[in-house]
């Protein structure tokens, strides 16, 4: 590997790990988000 | 008060795009090779901003678990436990890039040089830290024990700092924080800054979307906690029936 793939392979790896990072996050943001307002949703069924 | 966070959030996070775009475009394309390393000196765009961002992180884990101790208040915990993450992401780019790096300037991938050490030690310091943050089953415990541990881990950051003066080692010395000022020419230092605002600015997006996380997952627990408090008290009666 020449210098330059050394330098590609250093930027792949860290835009790999920020953009997995960020789609990771997203998915667990949505994933309590759909958990919360189900269960505040059953919740106001229950009292109502 | 959410929606706006959102747009503050979504703002940061655009901006932290627009200056890794520049930085990352003058540090790949304008900024010349150099002298001794050649293109290789060029992944120092992404190290060096790296660390640095994740001893930022760790500084805001220091200080809210401080804060946390002193005031008990959730909150606190909530910073810090996101920035441990983020901290972590960081401290990962920067043991990876060193180690390609190392390989492509020393022959190596890994070697046990004190600089290197201390920085895998950061690592597993912080994910020991989330470690135990996930498998507590109290919360208050888990914060308490984890304040405790991250103030401690904290330490090992200006042992690092110092550890290429400290001993010998294969790792090169400061090049930016050190007396006499840094030793970086200003074409090679513009890029490095640019991307070390980008990736604060990153840092600070993720950290507002994960403290957003930390929140409704603190929200759902309080949910649950009154609906079981509710049932018990709907039950009580009829339990204390058949103890009578």
């Amino acid at each position: 590997v020449g210098h330059w793939g050394f330098v590609w392979l250093a930027y792949g790896v860290g835009t790999a790990v920020l953009s997995g990072y960020l789609v990771l996050l997203k998915g667990r943001l949505r994933d309590a988000g759909a958990e919360l307002s189900a269960l505040e949703q059953d919740g106001g069924r229950r009292t109502r | 008060m959410m929606a706006s966070n959102r747009v503050a959030a979504r703002s940061v996070g655009a901006g932290a795009g627009l200056l890794l775009a520049i930085g990352l475009y003058l540090g790949l394309v304008v900024a010349p090779p150099d002298a001794v390393q050649g293109e290789l000196q060029r992944i120092m765009y992404l190290h060096v901003p790296s660390i640095v961002t994740a001893y930022l992180a760790f500084f805001v884990v220091f200080c809210t678990s401080v804060l946390y101790l002193w005031k008990r208040d959730l909150r606190y915990d909530a910073v810090a436990v996101a920035s441990a993450e983020i901290g972590v992401v960081f401290t990962g780019i920067t043991l990876a890039t060193g180690s390609i790096w190392g390989k492509s300037t020393w022959g190596v991938w890994w070697t046990w040089d004190a600089r290197l050490t201390l920085t895998a030690i950061l690592f597993t310091i912080y994910v020991g830290y989330l470690m135990l943050r996930s498998f507590a089953e109290d919360p208050r415990a888990g914060a308490r024990y984890g304040a405790v541990l991250a103030i401690i881990g904290f330490l090992d950051i200006p042992m690092n700092h110092f550890a290429v003066y400290w001993w010998r080692t294969l790792h090169q010395p400061s090049s930016i924080l050190r007396a006499g000022g840094p030793s970086v020419a200003s074409v090679m230092l513009l890029p490095l800054a640019i991307n070390f605002m980008g990736l604060v600015l990153l840092y600070a997006y993720f950290l507002l979307e994960r403290f957003r996380l930390e929140r409704i997952r603190h929200k759902t627990a309080e949910v649950r906690l009154k609906r079981g408090r509710k049932a018990y008290e709907r039950e009580r009666p009829m339990h204390a029936g058949e103890s009578g």
